[in-house]
């Protein structure tokens, strides 16, 4: 049997990724069609004329700034805290050898697969009790308490390193934490940036934990911020889009930037 | 070495690893032992809770019968993954097979069959709740040409996957047709193990005359099996989770009439609407032990489908 010519493939290729490509292509274009034409022809595809004030109308309508840093916040937060605790934990667990490691491992692992229905209430109200409800530390703060699933991607890449390096250190007189901060952390860059990275696209889309948390607007990040405009915008598409077009951006922006580092994580730990 | 640092140096594993520690007794063993405890009681965080015995687990299981509170939820939920993961494993595989074809400009592809997945949530939500929009929606501008009474989307109650009335698609079909633009996740886990598959296997096949289906019948598919198998898993677990696109396109009502009231939805709605935090934990235990339940059969019968190289586990 003979291979379909490339040409068919090609076209079902291309047809398919209209497909997906196509509601994002729409989002765009509404964003910056004149809002008369979203109410009378609700199925035009192209704008009438270029209207770029609905960004800054959508920016002067909804506190989009302040939401802004605080979704900064919460992700710079986030992101140190899953970088610093995962990164001691798998040093503990990948490079050292101790009594109830296997145990403590298998636990760990066990955290992964517990439903976040069953610790939702009872952290909830030890948060609230610690007095934390209505601040981002409520959000923030479980970041540096350690991920079960960042925990076991880091420790898998710093198995991966000779432990020669750690043993010729230890001999050069530098203590555990000194081969952790000098020669793993520096070894590990690729894993560590893909970690930062996924953590930092899981809090810049965070809706559960400000809608659980938070109450003031003043303290919203995006994610939840936008989704408060939904309804009052019912009729007010082009600004939604506005809106919703600057939230993407930066996550897509994101994925073309760093596609490398993740690629690059992935093809090391599988080499070794 | 001195005996002060051999202590230190004793003690050293238990200090990298108690962040994670601290986190692993404060986040998850006193919750668990909490929300168990308190699924037997009644609480609604402002007086202490109060013992009521199996009263929660007796109101789920009447729910249960009578399809309505945690039964209608739990129904919805059901359907919800019952229709999208079917369909978004094999458009799933599909992706990955097409992703897999050597043509020029195949990374270009890749980039733009993921680049949905990349679209946060709220942000996809919120463009589908427009493109959805039984009036002014570019979908029903189009399934205009083909119904009279397009369908209503996240507006209706009804299912488009049903008997008497098929196709008229309602809220959980809006939330399915969500699953499926967001596939890139499972497409690139296929697209890594279609690049695992021995080359020979195929070449081997080949010389014994199988056309290109046969090869995917019985090479392809029997090789990804591991991985439908995990897929699966993941996404009855993502189901049972799905929770922000289920509150923005419902408002967090899960209205109309309970169609897009999914279990998290439902779960979060007890707890923090109606502060029944009791039944709230109760219905969260019942999850656990159904979704437990369903990975063990998930694991009993993947004995007779998925195959592992170098023979059974």
């Amino acid at each position: 049997m003979t291979e379909s010519p490339s040409k068919w493939k090609l076209l079902a290729l291309l047809s398919v990724s209209g497909l997906f490509v196509f509601p994002l292509l729409l989002m765009l274009l509404a964003s910056v069609k004149p809002a008369a034409q979203l109410t009378s022809d609700p199925y035009s595809l192209l704008p009438n004329s270029i209207r770029t004030e609905n960004y800054s109308e959508s920016l002067q309508s909804i506190p989009y700034v302040k939401y802004l840093a605080n979704s900064i916040v919460l992700c710079i937060g986030s992101v140190i805290g899953t970088v610093v605790s995962c990164s001691l934990a798998a040093y503990g667990f990948a490079r050292m050898k101790w009594r109830g490691r296997n145990v403590l491992f298998a636990l760990l692992i066990g955290t992964m697969l517990l439903p976040w229905h069953v610790t939702m209430i009872p952290r909830f109200v030890l948060f609230s009790e610690l007095g934390l409800y209505n601040h981002l530390t409520a959000i923030i703060l479980p970041t540096f308490l350690g991920d079960a699933f960042y925990i076991f991607l880091l420790r898998q890449f710093f198995m991966s390193i000779p432990e020669e390096i750690s043993e010729a250190a230890r001999l050069d007189g530098l203590s555990e934490f000194g081969i952790y901060w000098r020669i793993v952390l520096p070894l590990s860059k690729p894993a560590l940036i893909t970690v930062a990275m996924f953590q930092l696209v899981a809090s810049w889309n965070d809706f559960s934990g400000p809608l659980l948390y938070l109450s003031d607007h003043e303290k919203f990040p995006l994610a939840y911020g936008l989704e408060q405009f939904i309804s009052s915008y019912a009729d007010q598409t082009h600004l939604l889009m506005a809106a919703s077009v600057m939230f993407t951006l930066p996550m897509v922006i994101l994925f073309f930037v760093a596609q490398k580092s993740f690629t690059r994580g992935i093809t090391m730990t599988g080499s070794k | 070495m001195s005996v002060g640092s051999k202590g230190l140096h004793r003690w050293s594993p238990w200090l990298f690893i108690s962040p994670w520690l601290l986190g692993l007794i404060v986040l998850f063993v006193y919750p668990f032992i909490a929300s168990l405890v308190w699924s037997f009681t009644e609480y609604d965080l402002l007086t202490s809770p109060r013992f009521v015995g199996v009263d929660n687990y007796k109101r789920i299981a009447r729910e249960f019968i009578r399809g309505e509170g945690f039964g209608k939820a739990l129904w919805n939920t059901f359907y919800f993954a019952a229709v999208s993961i079917p369909l978004s494993t094999v458009m799933a595989i599909g992706l990955a097979v097409m992703l897999n074809w050597k043509v020029r400009g195949q990374a270009v592809f890749r980039t733009l069959f993921y680049l949905p997945s990349m679209v946060p949530m709220v942000a996809s939500s919120i463009l589908w709740l427009w493109l959805l929009d039984p009036r002014d929606g570019m979908v029903n501008g189009v399934l205009a040409y083909f119904y009279e009474t397009p369908p209503l989307w996240f507006q209706g109650m009804q299912e488009g996957v049903s008997l008497p009335t098929p196709f008229q698609f309602g809220s959980k079909d809006g939330l399915a047709l969500m699953s499926f633009w967001g596939v890139g996740n499972f497409m690139l886990i296929y697209l890594a193990a279609l690049g695992d598959i021995d080359a020979s296997l195929y070449q081997a096949a080949e010389l014994d005359g199988a056309g290109r289906f046969q090869k995917f019948r019985y090479i392809t598919l029997p090789m990804l099996s591991p991985i439908i198998f995990f897929n699966l898993i993941l996404g009855i677990i993502q189901s049972v989770q799905a929770f922000t696109q289920v509150y923005i396109v419902s408002e967090g009502t899960g209205q109309p009439a309970e169609s897009s009231l999914l279990i998290s939805l439902q779960l979060f709605l007890t707890a923090f609407r109606d502060l029944e935090m009791g039944y709230a934990s109760a219905i969260a235990w019942a999850l656990f032990v159904i979704l437990a339940t369903a990975t063990w059969g998930l694991f009993r019968s993947s004995r007779n489908w998925v195959h592992y190289r170098g023979g059974r586990l």
